[in-house]
């Protein structure tokens, strides 16, 4: 219980650092737009094609935007040694990982929010029929790519090169998730009957959710060390 | 020690080598449909197997250095990795070579060939943090995290992109005769050279750990020339 | 028999050897550095005050 409240002391600060710079959020919001811009020169907007191929024009959208948003995620800490008094404080490891998770997920929520009204206009694609359901699906997508982000995020921060070493591991580790996302979200774009294997998606989404949230909780210690 | 098992074990791997050529090229007759391109198989599976196990031993050794913090555990799941990416990058080069004739094609997304090429992509980024990290301790550490990450992401890798190409159907890789069992004679060549790649790769992967505890040494003997002069 | 069949099938036995053979050369190359290596810091960490002016 004292973890969750940590957690969420820890998404609250950073939503509130966050809210006063805008940084990442606009560095997101406007890296989403310029790509969505350049999907319109690289595919025909008009075509029917649209509807196959917006859910991985999406999900590599929120990807790309995303690895901005936890790049800065414990970047932010760096200065004036705020990471190892966080480190250094009461807080569970893996309270700070799961907090800084979902400030990136409600910060990513957001970002895709706005991505998505953007693309139906661009692209003219109705995404309201079935909001709900891809709502659930943006949730549980985004949920993994913020848990993984927010834990290389940690692994890197140190690093050189940092921002050009956590998409060359976090991308080929996210691909099933991303798949997942993709043909749900292609599913519920073009507001088609789901099928029994529509629903395997489903649940991959749910494992990897699963499997690496509990895999980053039990590793926290490992990879936040004072 | 070590350095005479792996000439040991380099030698019998040698020797394996030549026997099952000399199987494969003068012994076996061709193969019905494919003609002599066939013969890519016993190096084209077995280095996919042998990378395939190497990544999981890896898993081991990693999940054993974060119990003990021995720095063995770290060298080896770092060696193993190196030299199963080695093995990986055969049986993806090797299977292009093979498409290129069965199916006319250098590349597919068939699901085994996208699921090697993440595999591949998921352990070079393992090898890349760790030449980033200068200081062992923690490169051990970040190491044996992502190589647990990555090993876990594997199995959901495979899984999935398996189901994603049975929506979306490519050609069929089917090397055998007619999707049935390997002919008797052939599968004996076949797990000889699986061995003789096994062996090969961990006497790679015993020098390769030497080579590790000797760049910890002088790691040491630096700190410990700094701190005295 | 396709005598293309024989010329991939060379290729691809070629690209494997080749592969773990680079892989051996840089080994050794890895290893002969690190070798170099450890005899000079092992000269400097036995006799540091003579190597001190180097810094």
């Amino acid at each position: 219980m004292k973890t969750v409240k940590h957690a969420l002391l820890i998404a609250r600060k950073d939503l509130a650092l966050e809210l006063r710079t805008k940084e990442s959020l606009n560095a997101a919001g406007a890296f989403a737009i310029v790509i969505l811009l350049l999907f319109s020169f690289a595919f025909d907007p008009d075509s029917e094609m649209v509807k196959e191929i917006g859910g991985g024009l999406l999900w590599l959208v929120f990807a790309f935007a995303g690895a901005l948003v936890f790049n800065r995620s414990f970047a932010r800490e760096l200065p004036n040694d705020c990471l190892d008094t966080l480190l250094a404080s009461p807080l569970s490891p893996a309270s700070l990982l799961t907090g800084k998770a979902l400030a990136n997920f409600l910060m990513l929520l957001a970002m895709e929010l706005i991505s998505i009204v953007i693309f139906g206009i661009f692209f003219n694609v109705n995404w309201t029929h079935r909001f709900g359901e891809l709502s659930l699906v943006f949730a549980l997508g985004t949920w993994g790519i913020s848990m993984l982000g927010a834990v290389f995020g940690a692994l890197t921060v140190n690093l050189r090169l940092r921002e050009l070493m956590l998409p060359i591991i976090i991308y080929p580790l996210l691909i099933p998730l991303l798949i997942a996302a993709i043909e749900l979200t292609k599913l519920l774009l073009s507001n088609q009957a789901p099928t029994p294997s529509d629903f395997l998606w489903a649940k991959i989404l749910v494992v990897f959710d699963l499997v690496f949230t509990a895999l980053a909780i039990m590793l926290a210690d490992t990879i936040l060390v004072n | 020690m070590r350095d005479k098992l792996a000439i040991g074990l380099a030698a019998a791997a040698s020797a394996l080598l030549a026997n099952n050529l000399y199987q494969m090229f003068m012994v076996l007759p061709d193969e019905a449909l494919q003609g002599a391109i066939y013969r890519i198989l016993f190096f084209h599976a077995p280095a996919a197997m042998v990378g395939m196990i190497g990544y999981f031993v890896a898993l081991t050794f990693s999940v054993l250095y974060l119990s003990s913090k021995n720095f063995l555990y770290d060298s080896l799941a770092a060696s193993i990795v190196e030299v199963s990416l080695v093995f990986s990058l055969v049986n993806i080069v090797t299977g292009s070579i093979w498409a290129r004739i069965i199916w006319g094609i250098w590349w597919t997304w068939d699901y085994r060939l996208t699921s090697a090429l993440v595999c591949i992509l998921i352990f070079f980024g393992y090898l890349v943090m760790r030449r980033a990290i200068d200081e062992p301790t923690q490169r051990a550490r970040l190491s044996s995290a992502l190589c647990i990450f990555g090993c876990v992401d594997v199995v959901i890798v495979w899984k999935s992109i398996e189901w994603f190409r049975n929506q979306h159907p490519g050609p069929v890789l089917d090397f055998r005769t007619g999707g049935g069992k390997m002919d008797p004679a052939y599968s004996h060549v076949f797990w000889l050279n699986f061995l003789a790649i096994l062996l090969m790769g961990v006497a790679l992967v015993l020098i390769r750990t030497r080579q590790e505890a000797t760049a910890r040494e002088i790691d040491s003997l630096r700190r410990l020339a700094h701190t005295a002069a | 028999m396709d005598a293309r069949n024989f010329t991939f099938m060379f290729y691809g036995f070629l690209a494997a050897w080749l592969i773990v053979m680079l892989y051996v050369i840089v080994l050794a190359r890895r290893g002969a550095r690190l070798k170099k290596e450890l005899d000079a810091v092992k000269k400097i960490a036995s006799h540091p005050e003579q190597h001190a002016d180097r810094r």
